[in-house]
């Protein structure tokens, strides 16, 4: 009896099949049509990551995400190869990528901490410069050019002024790089490929290059150009100038017909470059301290305010003042942590004003933000393409946005989803836009695109 | 007669075991086989655990052993990804010593020991959830002493005092990746180690109504038991460069083993050959609000973690049936209906859960007058369940399948 009995728990366990569950959605393309697809944009869009383009930054850049995401699609997906003009090298082009290592304080070696230094291995500019098109008969899927301005649309020979700028990007894979615009070099590709899809992410560095230079120029969207149709980069493209030069953008890129995706400019004050070292960073220890600053800056008749604890650093601001910083003024992550911490930076010497946005610069920033979106919003109404609201999706992220089991967020290095340099994404940041544009593409072309597992990217890595 | 049995037991056999949320319901073979009522009629030494006010009514006093084997396993998959936990058997086990302190006396007495909860599910290394859970194992065996007094024909009342004594093991990837890996999902990423014992009293205390031989009513309270962890080991495993801001440290947390209040009915007829049973289990999960680890070190990346859980009672109803077919043997069958506690919004992948419809059989063999061998098969089907735990910003369809089987034994002296 026993035996029979213990043959038949052998058999139910035998039986047990284990479960599997495979979720299989076809993905569909909905009212677009994404046999061809072309992207438009700056660094953000080349998959430019810790301070640097390199090649596997390319090869991870969200828009060669969304092609593989559009490939899975089987009718009206995406077809062939995604062509970047890839660099050769991970070191970084032209200057070296930020890596993470620990770093001594100078003043007092035996205070390290883990920090961003420039990558230590040769560059191989040489072999990065040169971008051979023609074996792929002059397609290329992704135009995107890091520095590049939507101001700079109209600018001829732009890619020469930029390569002396130290941005020789546009230089590598423009056809016609002396004497062409970049809206000139947008045409060109347009009408090579005639592209069935395309997003285009363009106008932070119309904002962004004013604010990582600390506010530099007028700011108030007032600037007239330095010459021809270009304008100063460390200064805010005005509003009617950055219209134009979208609008005349957005109508090479749907010349022959492509529909596709305006992606807006988000709120740059947020992201870990501006909000990393707190304005209010002093600390003070003793209230003699606090006096003999206090005393200090009153011989001056600079009335200031400071108490043992936490202190806002003395600036300077744009009109060349010093005064004590005030809450909601930001100081850049360029600002040396040594100069603070061993030279009396923001204590007995303010910290200059190239690295330090004050409240009007920052309200600069933020009004030609919304502006600039506004006209990015209307010309997606008016042109029947979807409008990617990434200004809302990055004001989560201060908060962290969780996924799959990672809270990502603005903070420096541990938020996970901004690289080394504190403004452009990890290649995790990068798949978590991907997956707002790609949500927000199947709203509006009622397409069923899948997002990508963001987590299976790299982030940041600690040694 | 047996390869009826057996024929039974293949038609049921993809099923799970656990019971709803991390409680088992696998106290006794007899109940277990009787779709886990238990609750009005005291069929043997197990009423420690089902009724203790069932005690005083046994004959003599028992020696009562069983096991179970479960071997579970949970399928995952969303658009992205799927996964299947890694291959494992649990069992549990229950001993229970009990009966009157002698013949016809109205006092009963007994010890039991029997495990309440137990969970285990490893995934695979590279799976899409590892930064919520990895591998978790929780185990709580009890010890109930307890008294019965039968106060008349009609009325017996008992309780014991329960210990609870067990351990949780916890694994989950941290989303610090070291350089040596070659992707997100590569083998060079941190890990935290959750390792410790838990503890726990409480109390199980019951009724048991007989207004005749053949109709009896069970009515039961199980106090929560609050399985608390102190001075758990937290062990981190993260690249040299942030070890500082990950020490090794210690951590405490608790888990309850809910409160359940039971009625329950039993009715016996056809020559007192068939039995039947009816029980509602009243639980109160709603006391596992949230997972709580708090860490006795702390560092600006290394903080408490309060995830909610936000479990809802549940009113599971039960029924069973016993039929002697002769003084030998007797079948018996059962089903329930288990709502899960755990509600939509709230399913992590460390315990995904879905109501269960359970359907069991058994058999009792009685070779010799004082000895009888149970067993009995539970199958439980789940509903294929899509949901989402918000709190880790992480969603899925779940199923959970397993093979169930149980065998015991008691003598009587």
């Amino acid at each position: 009896m026993r035996k029979i009995y213990s043959i038949g728990v052998a058999l139910i366990l035998l039986a047990s099949c284990r479960p599997s569950i495979n979720i299989n959605k076809d993905a569909t393309a909905g009212n677009a049509e994404f046999t061809n697809y072309l992207a438009i944009g700056n660094s953000l869009t080349a998959g430019y990551t810790d301070g640097s383009l390199t090649v596997t930054g390319q090869l991870n850049s969200y828009p060669k995400m969304l092609f593989d995401q559009f490939s899975m699609i089987k009718v009206h997906g995406a077809v062939g190869k995604f062509i970047q003009p890839l660099l050769t090298s991970d070191n970084g082009y032209p200057g070296p990528k930020y890596i993470l290592a620990m770093t001594y304080n100078p003043c007092n070696p035996a205070d390290s901490s883990l920090g961003p230094v420039p990558y230590p291995y040769p560059l191989n500019n040489s072999a990065d410069a040169t971008y051979s098109a023609t074996v792929n008969n002059g397609q290329i899927n992704n135009i995107a050019v890091p520095g590049i301005r939507a101001a700079d649309y109209k600018v001829a020979g732009y890619a020469q002024f930029a390569a002396a700028g130290n941005a020789p990007y546009a230089l590598r894979f423009y056809n016609n790089p002396g004497t062409a615009s970049p809206n000139d070099e947008l045409l060109f590709m347009v009408h090579n490929l005639h592209p069935t899809f395309f997003t285009m992410w363009l106008g932070s560095n119309d904002v962004l290059l004013y604010a990582t230079k600390g506010g530099q120029g007028i700011g108030d969207g007032t600037a007239t150009p330095a010459f021809g149709n270009f304008y100063n980069p460390a200064d805010i493209t005005p509003v009617s100038a950055f219209d134009s030069c979208y609008d005349l953008a957005l109508n090479s890129a749907i010349s022959t017909g492509a529909s596709g995706a305006l992606i807006n400019i988000p709120d740059i004050t947020s992201i870990p470059f501006f909000t990393t070292i707190p304005a209010n960073g002093m600390t003070l220890l003793r209230q003699g301290q606090a006096d003999t600053l206090k005393g200090y800056y009153a011989s001056k008749g600079i009335t200031t305010s400071f108490e043992v604890g936490s202190n806002y650093f003395m600036i300077q601001d744009h009109k060349g003042l010093t005064r004590q910083a005030v809450p909601g003024e930001l100081i850049l992550l360029t600002c040396p942590k040594d100069s603070i911490t061993c030279r009396g930076w923001g204590t007995t010497k303010p910290i200059p004003d190239s690295l330090v946005l004050t409240t009007d610069e920052i309200q600069n920033v933020q009004k030609a933000v919304i502006a600039y979106n506004a006209f990015i919003k209307q010309e997606a109404d008016l042109h029947h393409l979807a409008y990617v609201d990434m200004n809302t999706y990055f004001s989560k992220m201060p908060a962290g946005i969780t996924y799959n089991g990672i809270t990502y967020s603005t903070s420096f290095v541990t938020g996970g989803a901004f690289s080394l340099d504190g403004v452009h994404p990890t290649q995790r940041g990068y798949a978590l836009i991907a997956n707002e544009i790609i949500r927000t593409i199947n709203a509006f072309y009622k397409s069923n695109i899948t997002s990508l597992d963001v987590n299976k990217y790299n982030g940041v890595t600690y040694p | 007669m047996k390869k009826h049995v057996l024929a039974v037991s293949l038609l049921l056999s993809a099923a799970t075991t656990f019971g709803a949320g991390y409680q088992l319901n696998l106290q006794g073979i007899r109940q277990l086989a009787m779709g886990g009522t238990g609750v009005a009629w005291p069929w043997d030494a197990s009423t420690i655990f089902y009724n203790p006010a069932g005690l005083s009514r046994i004959k003599n006093i028992q020696v009562y052993a069983s096991g179970v084997l479960i071997a579970p396993t949970t399928a995952f998959g969303n658009l992205q990804s799927s996964a299947v936990t890694a291959p494992q058997t649990f069992t549990p086990f229950n001993v229970y010593v009990g009966g009157p302190i002698q013949q016809g006396s109205k006092f009963g007495i007994g010890l039991g020991v029997y495990t309440a909860a137990g969970i285990g599910l490893k995934w695979d290394d590279q799976w899409i959830g590892r930064y919520l859970i990895q591998s978790i194992d929780l185990k709580a065996v009890c010890f109930q002493p307890t008294l019965s007094y039968r106060v008349s024909e009609l009325l017996s009342v008992g309780a014991g005092f329960v210990y609870g004594t067990g351990s949780l093991d916890l694994r989950q990837s941290l989303p610090i990746h070291g350089i040596y890996g070659s992707g997100g999902y590569s083998d060079d990423v941190g890990e935290l180690h959750l390792h410790g014992n838990a503890n726990g009293v409480g109390f199980n205390s019951g009724i048991q109504i007989k207004p005749s031989d053949d109709f009896q009513i069970g009515i039961t309270y199980r106090s929560q038991v609050n399985m608390s962890i102190s001075n758990g080991a937290a062990t981190f495993t993260v690249p040299q460069s942030v070890s500082k801001l990950f020490p090794n440290t210690k951590f405490d947390s608790q888990l309850p083993l809910p409160q359940v209040a039971s009625i329950g009915f039993g009715y016996r007829t056809m020559e007192e050959r068939l039995t039947l049973q009816f029980d509602l289990n009243y639980t109160g999960w709603n006391s596992y609000d949230s997972l709580r680890i708090n860490f006795t070190d702390h560092t600006s990346s290394l903080q408490d973690n309060h995830a909610p859980r936000h479990y809802r009672n549940t009113l599971t109803p039960r029924a069973g049936a016993s039929y002697k077919l002769s003084k030998v043997i007797a079948f018996m069958a059962g089903a329930a209906f288990e709502p899960t506690p755990v509600v939509n919004g709230f399913v992590s992948p460390e315990l995904p859960d879905a109501d269960r419809i359970v359907m069991s059989c058994g058999i009792t063999i009685k070779p010799f007058p004082r000895f009888t061998i149970m067993a009995a098969y539970e199958g439980v089907s789940t509903v294929t369940r899509s949901a989402s735990y918000n709190y880790g910003g992480f969603s899925g369809t779940y199923k959970t399948q397993a093979a169930t089987a149980g065998i015991g034994a008691y003598f009587n002296f």
